[in-house]
């Protein structure tokens, strides 16, 4: 007999979800659904009408972590439909604040999946922000290293949080000289910093994996060997930056996405049969409460050729690089062995950058709605923004965002696992749910699912 | 209401630099203080009004040379907004320490940034030098070319220097014509805005600097802050000026005071009367908002 267990709200992300799991006597989870439940932003229906100009801007207000994956991504997208190349500076400056994101957000998601993980050799949980050593100084690298890709962001962005340098067409202002020289001087000490910082990221979540227990909530979890493994597909379209379709060879095939409504995926109306209250931050959702996740959920569901694909540092680790090691650990292990490129990716493109060259395209055409797409490997995943632009105007405009590509394949993850160490494996994911929730595309089966919500 | 603000010390000064004071309109304090703390690491670069397309419009610029920084010396009687680029040297132009020059709003603005940096995040830590002009009132760039081109009948682009003082607006030409007209005549061009400004020697800069109470060729320099004050020091003690104290030189210092004062009771008049300007539908008055009071 199943019983279900709710953790909700679950924490150390971005953004707000829940999950409904049903485990069984022993306490493996035989079905979990990982479902956004933050409220609908409706970037895809506010960017109707607007400029293309505005649309990248206002698509990059989603969320604060990866708003320059969004930024770039919209405005490609826009590009692709008006089919405006970009002079090579500006694709470099681009290419110096994706790795200067990717730097911070990995940096931060280290802190955030610190605190599950023991320091080696001992029994002893990481609090990342405890006074004592070895912890302080880890915590000191991860913000410095943080700060160096902020800065870099703002430097070449203009902003930190939502860069305002590029545009449509290019950038708007390329960097001096004197610029330049402070950037390298930041990635210089980044390369040695992120080198480090990956490989004592790496060591604790061997030790980690080499556990047999893990302690939740005043309770030793065994740790499964097949932590987080799954039988899904992976989805990436470049090492580090993305790709269009603009692209001479496209990595991304618009034709192979269909999305279902997440009334036809996850689990209807359940009630919660177990609990805990000492699980960790206030404890599980008390038995007897109602969940619904296939109401509650407020996120399609994409498949690529019919079948939830997991995107990310493994995704696109394992499509470039032939990296195969599954579970949770693996792709943690994925996203820290991607810290060093994010230093060096920066140092190359400063090599080839022109600071006296242009940055912005001579001829910017206005669009005649024919449809183009852009995808952004931002630090969680591919970011497929999709737009179609007519005469300045931007006709349709569609994000499919890292995590709503992990939600479903994340949810067969759990499969298998403990139910109290589901939060590691979700948080292996890197989850960011504020872009994930979007606006749901208007067709039968949605008014369907808004007729019940009505009722 | 003391009307020269705080300051810790006011003196006559003038720049030892002759390359600067060929170029400056004054005592060359400002250009002398950014270049003394462009050479000692004190700063990075400098916001001036630099030169731009149209003759006497400036245009703000990231001086990180002195030979950048001559080439925007002198007073043009137009506003250059230099707030605008104090966030991007800051960003694109990678500068830690930031000077900045401005009148005294904008040196109000500059504080009104790093007391509230909205919009303005990482900037307010890196402005390392905030020097202030003073300033009784501005002109728009339509407003000069009025005045040089209709009311002292010259052409822009041969006007060599402009300058303000002893009651009167004076241009020299590059072929030698000298060409007055009396100040109370400019007042119809002055910006809304300096109707309403209670501040003449910029109260809010570190040093403020202008001719009024110093001899010809020479400026008077009021040292605000602890900043503005090591700085100071740091430029007298590598002999970038020759002073004076204020109370030997003529007309001195109750010339600035006598000019603030006007300044600051004329425009606290304009002050007032904005709180009766214009009327609700009830018949009250409606009142303008007070930059000086909170709302």
């Amino acid at each position: 007999m199943s019983k279900v267990v709710e953790i909700s709200p679950t924490t150390r992300h971005e953004g707000h979800s829940k999950l409904v799991l049903k485990v069984n006597d022993d306490g493996i989870i035989e079905r979990g659904d990982w479902l956004s439940i933050t409220p609908v932003r409706g970037v895809e229906k506010l960017a109707i009408g607007k400029t293309m100009e505005q649309v990248p801007k206002i698509a990059s207000r989603v969320c604060g972590i990866c708003p320059i994956a969004h930024t770039l991504a919209g405005i490609e997208a826009m590009e692709a439909s008006i089919g405006c190349e970009i002079p090579e500076d500006a694709k470099l400056l681009r290419y110096i604040l994706q790795c200067a994101n990717r730097m911070h957000s990995h940096a931060i998601h280290n802190i955030l999946s610190l605190p599950d993980m023991y320091i080696p050799g001992t029994d002893v949980k990481i609090n990342p922000f405890t006074k004592e050593e070895p912890v302080r100084s880890v915590a000191l690298r991860i913000q410095r290293l943080r700060e160096i890709g902020q800065t870099i962001g703002e430097i070449v962005g203009g902003e930190a949080i939502h860069p305002s340098n590029p545009r449509v067409g290019g950038m708007y202002k390329n960097i001096t000289p004197r610029a330049k020289a402070k950037i390298y001087d930041l990635a210089k000490e980044s390369r040695v910093l992120a080198q480090e910082q990956m490989e004592f990221m790496i060591a604790v979540f061997r030790n980690y994996q080499n556990r047999d227990w893990s302690e939740v909530g005043g309770v030793e979890v065994p740790i499964t060997k097949d932590l987080g493994y799954h039988n899904q597909g992976y989805m990436a379209t470049a090492p580090v930056y993305g790709s269009s379709s603009l692209d001479e060879t496209p990595m991304w095939f618009p034709d192979r996405f269909t999305e279902v409504r997440p009334w036809d995926w996850y689990m209807g109306e359940v009630e919660i049969s177990e609990a805990d209250p000492n699980y960790p931050i206030g404890g599980t959702t008390p038995v007897g409460n109602k969940a619904w996740p296939q109401m509650e959920a407020c996120t399609g569901v994409p498949l690529y050729d019919g079948q939830p694909v997991e995107v990310g540092p493994r995704a696109r680790l394992v499509q470039f690089k032939n990296y195969d090691e599954k579970g949770a650990m693996g792709l943690q292990i994925a996203r820290q062995m991607e810290f060093p490129e994010t230093a060096y990716g920066i140092i190359d493109a400063l090599d080839a950058l022109d600071p006296s060259g242009s940055v912005l395209a001579d001829e910017i055409p206005q669009g005649d709605g024919s449809f183009g797409w852009a995808a952004n490997e931002a630090p969680r995943g591919t970011d497929v923004h999709m737009a179609k632009v007519k005469d300045g105007r931007v006709e349709y405009f569609g994000m499919l965002v890292p995590t709503t590509w992990n939600f479903p394949t994340c949810s067969r993850a759990l499969t298998g696992a403990p139910w109290r160490l589901a939060e590691v494996i979700m948080r292996a994911y890197d989850p960011c749910v504020s872009c994930a929730t979007h606006m749901l595309v208007i067709d039968e089966d949605k008014r369907l699912v808004a007729q019940k919500l009505i009722q | 209401m003391d009307v020269l603000g705080n300051y810790k010390s006011v003196i006559s000064a003038r720049s030892t630099d002759k390359d600067i004071t060929k170029q400056s309109q004054d005592g060359g304090i400002i250009t002398t203080l950014f270049a003394y703390a462009l050479e000692e690491g004190i700063i990075d670069g400098a916001i001036v009004a630099g030169p731009s397309e149209e003759p006497w419009k400036p245009e703000p610029v990231v001086a990180t040379t002195k030979a950048e920084l001559l080439a925007a010396a002198g007073t043009r009687y137009t506003i250059s907004p230099n707030l605008y680029l104090i966030k991007e040297a800051t960003r694109s132009y990678g500068l830690d320490r930031v000077g900045i020059v401005g009148t005294p709003c904008q040196m109000q603005a500059v504080r009104k940034a790093q007391l509230y940096p909205i919009g303005m995040r990482d900037v307010d830590d890196k402005i390392a030098l905030a020097l202030g002009i003073f300033c009784m009132e501005n002109l728009s760039y339509q407003a000069l070319e009025a005045i040089v081109e209709d009311h002292c009948n010259q052409k822009m682009e041969s006007v060599k220097k402009m300058d303000i003082g002893k009651g009167k607006f004076t241009v020299y030409t590059e072929r030698g014509a000298v060409s007055q007209m009396p100040l109370k005549l400019i007042h119809k061009y002055v910006q809304p805005g300096c109707n309403v400004c209670l501040d003449y020697v910029a109260n809010l800069a570190d040093i403020s600097s202008g001719s009024v109470g110093s001899p010809d060729g020479w400026s008077t320099v009021f040292v605000r802050s602890m900043k503005g004050n090591a700085v100071w020091d740091g430029a007298i003690a590598a002999g970038c000026f020759e002073t004076k104290p204020m109370d030997q030189v003529k007309p001195g210092l109750d010339l600035v005071t006598k000019l603030a004062t006007e300044k600051i009771t004329k425009n606290q008049k304009n002050v007032d009367a904005r709180k009766t300007f214009g009327l609700k539908a009830d018949g009250t008055p409606k009142g303008l908002r007070n930059p000086y009071e909170t709302p």
